[in-house]
């Protein structure tokens, strides 16, 4: 069986961002069989992970382009000169995958393009001293709400991975 | 007068740069390190409800979320004058432990590692991350793996890897479930096989850095932590104690508000990081260190039996404090075996799979301080609310600020060591940055970088004029 991982990054706070994260929780429910990952940014620690499977996607929210419009790039393990403290691009990942552990999967990437990257509306949109409780992160109803446009973009891009991951190795 | 400027510096958690003065013979005048960013946590939060502090001020940082998440509840069970359960606790020790572990491996094998696998002087090309994972992938692998072990303890005690929930004001939302401690009981032989061969392998390239170790922030300071009556390492619980550079107590038992009589806080004109100092000794005599190598020089025991034998041999370094900046690095693999050990004693313990782990309460007092050793060095939140338990003012202590003055001193003596104005050879700059990255500041990165950060090092002659250059 394709062992196979699906990777959302994006800030949840930051409007359209958020796409990436959405669809990949999104795609739990579609694609059981696979291991799904979400995080704010790419970390150097994913490549652990990246090295146990055969396909990965990494789906991300893009700025420039049409809003709405998917794009869907093959990736191949890639050497960056970055100190990957902040910034670890999928192919850097890739590549540390296959230097540190010698594996790396077939991989690509599914950008959906966003239209607003606007922060979110205040966690705590109003304030009544009688009802108050004690909360330690943003409640449900503040959760990303994503654009038409970038709405559009995750129905494709949940429609083309489990597409993409039936068609293993063939698309690949 | 002929400056060299280097900005931003690198392979640090936020931005700064550093300046060099040169006078007319190429011999370096004075050298200062600014941080570049303001963040303004302490002013946006004033309105707030109290309850909201620990979730906000979480968003300090993506590095050490959860050492803010912590002084802040800490800060909040004082509003409430709760004391929490005692599973709670331990839980939130755990939590503490685990973030000193992830962001000590951050330090030591994502950010200083290439400087002492590939040296000081190597070609910057090479001199990163990649490089080590070129030339030493066992390193590197167990680099990432310890980090690894550290955040997933973090996600499973608090739900996600970076900003947390969990720990609230009372204690921590739910208990521990037997199934995730043992899975995190299950992780820490292997990482505790990685921090001792770490360990192992510092201590044989010591030998390699001796004019580093000569010459990074290597001078007489106070150091500031948290002590107890045990003398034991303590990075939840205790009092604030001064010590001297020969290991007298300065001052000590330093609860609540009692900070305000001790540290002074000052405002520079070329950076936003304010500097503290010891505040019976003024500005310029009351220079103090905090963090793993303050911790480890306050501490008569570590506590726990690995630890011990390392502090022991630590020890033997100097005839009192341990006064070398370089040496923050060894401090800091010593903090991470007594860390994973010490969660492993608090996770077999019965007690913490106990249900009690929340206390409730209304404001019972209208101030709170709350204190932690965060990674880098003592933390403190200080809120003050009004009757409806709004946010009045909040005053923050953060450690790279304490240790502000101990870096300017490091970049200035490194300098004068190492650059030799009339020729700039990148080893010389690296140093430079290398005695900041040995204090592993913090400068409140936000999670979302603007993405990549080059450096350039420009060379100027009295008029003006670029005489050197180094771009990467």
């Amino acid at each position: 069986m394709t062992r196979a991982l699906i990777l959302g990054y994006g800030n949840p706070l930051r409007g359209d961002d958020a796409l990436g994260l959405l669809a990949a929780e999104r795609l739990r429910a579609l694609v059981p069989e696979a291991e799904i990952l979400t995080c704010h940014q790419l970390t150097p620690e994913l490549a652990a992970a990246l090295a146990e499977c055969d396909a990965a996607i990494f789906l991300d929210a893009a700025a420039m382009g049409t809003p709405g419009t998917v794009s869907v790039t093959r990736l191949t393990p890639q050497p960056s000169a970055a100190s990957l403290t902040h910034h670890v691009s999928p192919q850097a990942l890739l590549e540390l995958a296959q230097s540190l552990y010698g594996h790396s999967p077939r991989a690509y990437l599914i950008t959906g393009v966003g239209e607003s990257f606007a922060p979110q509306a205040p966690l705590i949109a109003s304030f009544e001293p009688e009802q108050l409780e004690i909360s330690t992160s943003p409640s449900e109803e503040f959760a990303a709400e994503l654009t038409p446009a970038a709405a559009a973009a995750l129905e494709k891009i949940c429609r083309l991975v489990p597409e993409l991951l039936a068609n293993f190795p063939a698309l690949w | 007068m002929p400056t060299i400027i280097i900005d931003p510096v690198t392979r640090i958690e936020g931005h700064s740069k550093i300046t060099i003065q040169l006078d007319d013979e190429g011999q370096v005048q004075d050298a200062r390190f600014h941080v570049t960013q303001v963040r303004g946590f302490e002013k946006l939060c004033e309105g707030r409800p109290f309850t909201e502090m620990p979730a906000l001020m979480a968003r300090i940082c993506g590095i050490c979320p959860t050492s803010h998440l912590l002084a802040s509840s800490k800060a909040c069970d004082d509003i409430m004058a709760v004391h929490i359960p005692e599973t709670a606790e331990k839980l939130r020790r755990i939590m503490n432990l685990a973030q000193i572990t992830q962001s000590h491996a951050l330090s030591f094998f994502y950010l200083s590692a290439p400087d002492f696998l590939l040296g000081m002087d190597a070609d910057p090309e090479e001199r990163n991350i990649m490089g080590v994972v070129r030339k030493y992938p066992q390193m590197a692998r167990d680099g990432i793996k310890l980090r690894q072990f550290g955040q997933r303890v973090l996600e499973t005690l608090g739900g996600k890897r970076v900003h947390p929930g969990w720990i609230v004001p009372g204690g921590v939302s739910h208990p521990l479930e037997a199934a995730q401690r043992d899975a995190i009981l299950a992780e820490i032989p292997e990482a505790l096989r990685i921090t001792r061969a770490a360990l192992q392998w510092f201590k044989g390239q010591i030998e390699k850095f001796r004019v580093e170790v000569r010459s990074f922030a290597n001078f007489p300071s106070m150091f500031l932590a948290m002590a107890n009556d045990t003398n034991e390492f303590s990075a939840y619980n205790g009092w604030l104690r001064f010590i001297d550079a020969n290991l007298n107590v300065v001052a000590d038992h330093i609860t609540g508000t009692d900070y305000l009589n001790y540290i002074g806080e000052s405002c520079n004109d070329d950076s936003y990081l304010k500097s503290t100092y010891f505040k019976p000794l003024g500005l310029k005599d009351g220079v103090y260190r905090v963090g793993p190598l303050a911790r480890l020089n306050m501490c008569q025991s570590a506590g726990t039996p690995q630890a011990d034998e390392e502090l022991a041999e630590f020890r033997e370094l100097e005839r009192h404090s341990v006064l070398s900046s370089f040496y923050y690095h060894y401090a800091r693999l010593i903090e991470i075996l007594f860390s994973v050990e010490r969660m492993q004693t608090l996770l077999h313990d019965p007690e913490i799979l106990g249900h009690n782990v929340r206390a409730h309460a209304a404001p019972n007092q209208y101030e709170g301080v709350g204190y932690l050793e965060a990674p880098r060095g003592t933390l403190i939140h200080h809120y003050k609310i009004d009757q409806n338990g709004l946010i009045e003012s909040a005053n923050m202590i953060i450690a790279t600020g304490h240790n502000n003055q101990a870096i300017n001193h490091g970049v200035l003596q490194v300098a004068r060591q190492f650059v030799k104005g009339n020729k700039l050879e990148q080893g010389m700059l690296n140093r430079v940055e290398a005695v900041v990255r040995a204090f592993d500041p913090c400068l409140s990165c936000s999670t979302h970088a603007a993405g990549m950060m080059p450096l350039d090092i420009q060379l100027l002659d009295a008029d003006g004029q670029m005489v050197d250059r180094l771009l990467r």
